[in-house]
């Protein structure tokens, strides 16, 4: 409860002076306020600073638009919505370049980029007087340079700052200004920008956190590989999806997030997939294939291969013995960590039932136990338990683990779910142990049937690959949590899915046969490629999959005797056709051979699935088969990928707008918003 | 900041015309803040404006300055992805050098009473200064700022009762430093 903390932490406090409150909660206040001194003034200082804010916020000078610039936004407007003249029909991609020459004009690049040369159309486009009257002067040395002002009023003719660019800018006609007066100190910028970055940052405008400490680690697509001489394809199945929720991240705010960000397979799993569960069936799950075209590359062939897993009802789960262990670190502070972690835990712990235990532990400086484990019917010992963290300290997650897990195997639930849950920003130093000794301590416990959920939270300072690494080793998944609506998906949702592990080390090994196929390629998975030999080895550990959930794993396939040309193809000096074994005349396109342990097992089963292509056109193929290419098709592109064909954001638009299907939880309309964004 | 109320509807380019007499500084303004570069923030502010050109009234006035705001911000950190990629700058540069200087306007003559919360502003992150300006400078209540940052209700009451929180503890830490400093003279 609230009352026992210090009402400065409380923001309804904030929210109450502010006039932001309403209802129930204006109400409580309002109580609160009667009989707490501390609280009323509280809020009158807020006030007091909010009124002193708003006058000197107030009294900063604003300069507004360009007279020609306003003056071409109401010729717009006179014209109307949606009618666009011939002057404004590229005015997009004229508008986005141009604006990326201004950024560059920042950086100080402009002799080594080519879009030196868009001022030069963007003036020959403009009528004079337009609003795109470039502020450009053309000094005799051929250098030409350009104001930057910085509009503070009264103040700004000493804030004017003349830039001296490097450029082979030779003038437009009608377009070039006057020199400008010497009202400023000329300052030469490195090329580099450093200085102006400086100059920004001192002014407050560009932001520190933005020097982004996030790692990726280096994907390199799959080639194609021509079975004649490769006919095995072996990787471990993964079910992660948190390189989708990053990806969203990124474009929502306005940036396309870099490459090594974007890992195919996590992006196709991320959504839900109707296929058909395993039924009375002995395996825990079903497979289902589907051959069709790549709608990327026509000529080409699609092979999406869909696990099932069974559904477990969440009544019929087994008990949970669940140890949050939370990075209370100082980077946690901020609202997209720790507040979204402790709302996104109470949602969690509200799911929980009588026979489920909890323990929190944290890590920061020290580590410590918050509460002992717990059962989940003392949900408000529990919640106030949460309730009470705070983030402050740096962070030392080796000695957080060691303890959780100590509390895991005490309270250790035999035949039930005995679970880790790591939730931290990835900032994540392990004292005197490497990363290595981390990755082994946790292989050692998943051992002993205690497996790892890490959960990511925040952005800027995020240790992706560490973190998927370490979930990996503890036979367990990660998930990027950004907002209330994921945290919900991850947990609440699949909450079968995240505790409940129905079997493990599932391991795909599909062969190809080269009378039909010419050459594959598995889209994704990069960092999940097994050697052939490992398939078959059961101490060789791959990914677990967990109730009422499916997989998605798609190979783009170039069909063979059709004189298609496979990419990258070496051609081999000592090697001839091999001889096919009879099996390969019998028109089979390729067998998906399947591996995988039950949850406790230690040896493992084997399935076996033929599959033939009968040369389905793209629009027969299934909807989630039409829908996983188009998201693999935009991972694709998001990535730079060599193997896109033709495919465009719009292509990709059109074929998820055309298999959306129901789209029960709005995730793949959610996917179509972010196309757009990614299209713009 | 005041709100447009009007309930009666004029032609499309008055409705425009209103929008950009009552919200082309403010945006300006804002686009500044983010870009720190005026002819950049101009030419977001334009496109801004260019693009409610296309809308239709009814879809945007109820929510006109969320609308301006977000697209204006969005398009903001479309020019700033392009800068980032353009620009790079270590981080061990970038740390030695963060606090050193202050901007023009709050350089000594104006380090007076009225300039010392705008400074400590200055130092708050970026996310939270933001936020309290929006809050502030533009009036936009709650909920609107939520849809501008794209951040929950509670996230930007978090973010607002965190900044202001810290205000108050640099105020009051400059106010007796200062009193220190009389007391010595």
């Amino acid at each position: 409860m609230k009352r026992e903390k210090s009402h400065a932490d409380d923001p309804r406090l904030t929210a109450y002076a502010l006039g932001e409150l309403e209802g129930e909660e204006r109400a409580e206040i309002e109580a609160l306020l009667e009989e707490n001194e501390e609280a009323r003034e509280l809020v009158e200082a807020t006030r007091a600073l909010a009124s002193s804010l708003e006058a000197q916020l107030a009294a900063e000078s604003a300069p507004g638009l360009s007279a020609e610039q306003r003056r071409a936004i109401e010729e717009r407007a006179a014209r109307g919505r949606g009618r666009r003249t011939a002057r404004l029909l590229s005015w997009r991609s004229v508008a986005a370049v141009a604006l990326a020459a201004s950024v560059l004009g920042i950086a100080g690049l402009w002799a080594t980029r080519p879009e030196v040369g868009v001022f030069g159309r963007r003036a020959a486009q403009a009528p004079a007087g337009s609003a795109w009257k470039p502020q450009l002067s053309v000094p005799a040395n051929g250098r030409y340079v350009r104001r930057l002002d910085f509009g503070f009023g009264a103040d700004s003719e000493a804030a004017q700052i003349t830039m001296l660019e490097r450029s082979g800018y030779t003038g437009a006609e009608g377009t070039v200004s006057a020199p400008p007066e010497a009202d400023g100190p000329a300052r030469r910028f490195d090329r580099d920008g450093d200085e102006v970055e400086l100059l920004l940052r001192s002014l407050g405008y560009v932001d520190s956190a933005e020097r982004s400490t996030e790692e990726y680690e280096r994907i390199v697509e799959n080639p194609f590989f021509p079975p004649r001489f490769e006919p095995l394809s072996t990787f471990s199945i993964d079910v992660d999806s948190a390189s989708y929720a990053n990806v969203r991240r990124f474009l929502k705010s306005g940036t396309r997030p870099p490459p090594d960000a974007v890992r195919i397979e996590e992006l196709v799993n991320y959504f839900p997939y109707a296929y058909a569960g395993p039924g009375d069936a002995e395996a825990p799950f079903a497979v289902h294939v589907e051959v069709t075209q790549a709608p990327w590359q026509p000529a080409h062939r699609l092979v999406r291969i869909g696990l099932a897993s069974r559904a477990i009802d969440a009544r019929e789960r087994r008990p949970a013995n669940l140890v949050f262990l939370l990075d209370v670190s100082g980077s946690m502070n901020d609202a997209a960590k720790l507040p979204l972690l402790k709302r996104a835990l109470e949602m969690l712990v509200l799911e929980l039932g009588e026979r489920d235990r909890v323990a929190i532990a944290v890590y920061a400086g020290s580590s410590g136990l918050v509460l002992p484990s717990t059962p989940a019917s003392y949900k408000v010992t529990i919640l106030e338990s949460l309730e009470r963290l705070g983030a402050g300290g740096s962070t030392n997650g080796g000695e957080g683990i060691q303890l959780a897990y100590r509390v895991a195997r005490k309270s250790f639930l035999e035949g039930g779910i005995n679970r880790v849950i790591l939730a931290t920003d990835g900032d994540f130093n392990v004292g005197v142990t490497s990363d290595g000794a981390l990755e082994r301590l946790i292989e050692e416990e998943a051992q002993s049937g205690v497996f790892l959920t890490v959960l990511g939270f925040g952005t800027g300072n995020l240790k992706d690959a560490k973190m998927e690494k370490l979930s990996n080793r503890g036979n367990g998944n990660y998930a990027y949590i950004d907002s209330l609506l994921e945290a919900r998906k991850v947990l609440v949702e699949e909450l079968g899915a995240t505790l409940e592990t129905i079997a493990k080390d599932v391991k795909i090994q599909v062969e190809f046969n080269p009378l039909e196929v010419a050459g594959y390629r598995l889209i994704g998975y990069e960092n999940r490629i097994l050697q052939h030999q490992d398939f078959d080895d059961d101490t060789k550990d791959a990914g677990e999959i967990g109730a009422g959930h499916t997989v998605t794993a798609l190979y783009e396939v170039v069909p063979a005797g059709r004189g298609l040309a496979v990419p990258g193809e070496p051609e081999l000096r000592y090697q001839g056709e091999r001889e096919a074994s009879a099996a390969a005349f019998a028109g089979e396109l390729l067998t998906v051979n399947l591996r995988y342990k039950e949850p406790t097992g230690t040896e493992s089963r084997l399935l076996a699935l033929p599959v033939r292509d009968d040369g389905k056109a793209f629009h027969d193929a299934s909807e989630d088969t039409r829908f996983a290419a188009s998201v693999a098709a935009f991972g694709m592109l998001l990535r730079g990928s060599a193997h896109c064909g033709a495919a465009t954001f719009a292509d990709v638009r059109t074929w998820a707008l055309e298999s959306r299907g129901d789209d029960e939880g709005g995730y793949r309309a959610e996917f179509l918003e972010l196309v757009e964004l990614a299209a713009d | 900041m005041t709100r447009r109320d009007d309930p009666t509807s004029p032609p499309k380019e008055n409705w425009v015309h209103a929008a950009l007499e009552r919200h082309e500084k403010a945006l300006t303004l804002y686009a500044l803040r983010l870009l720190g570069e005026l002819e950049a923030a101009r030419d977001v502010v334009q496109e801004t404006f260019l693009r409610l050109c296309k809308e239709h009234e009814r879809d945007v006035e109820p929510d006109l300055a969320a609308w301006l705001f977000t697209v204006c911000r969005n398009l903001a950190f479309d020019v700033r992805r392009k800068e980032r990629r353009m620009s790079t700058l270590s981080d061990e540069k970038a740390g030695g050098l963060a606090s050193e200087a202050r901007t023009p306007g709050e350089s000594a003559e104006r380090s007076d009473d009225l300039a010392h919360v705008l400074r400590s502003l200055a130092g708050l992150p970026a996310k939270q200064q933001e936020a309290l300006r929006l809050k502030f400078q533009h009036g936009l209540s709650y909920k609107e700022i939520g849809r501008v940052m794209d951040e929950s209700l509670g996230n930007v009451g978090w973010l607002i009762h965190v900044a202001l929180k810290g205000l108050r503890e640099e105020v009051a830490a400059e106010d007796v430093a200062r009193d220190v400093k009389g007391a010595e003279a």
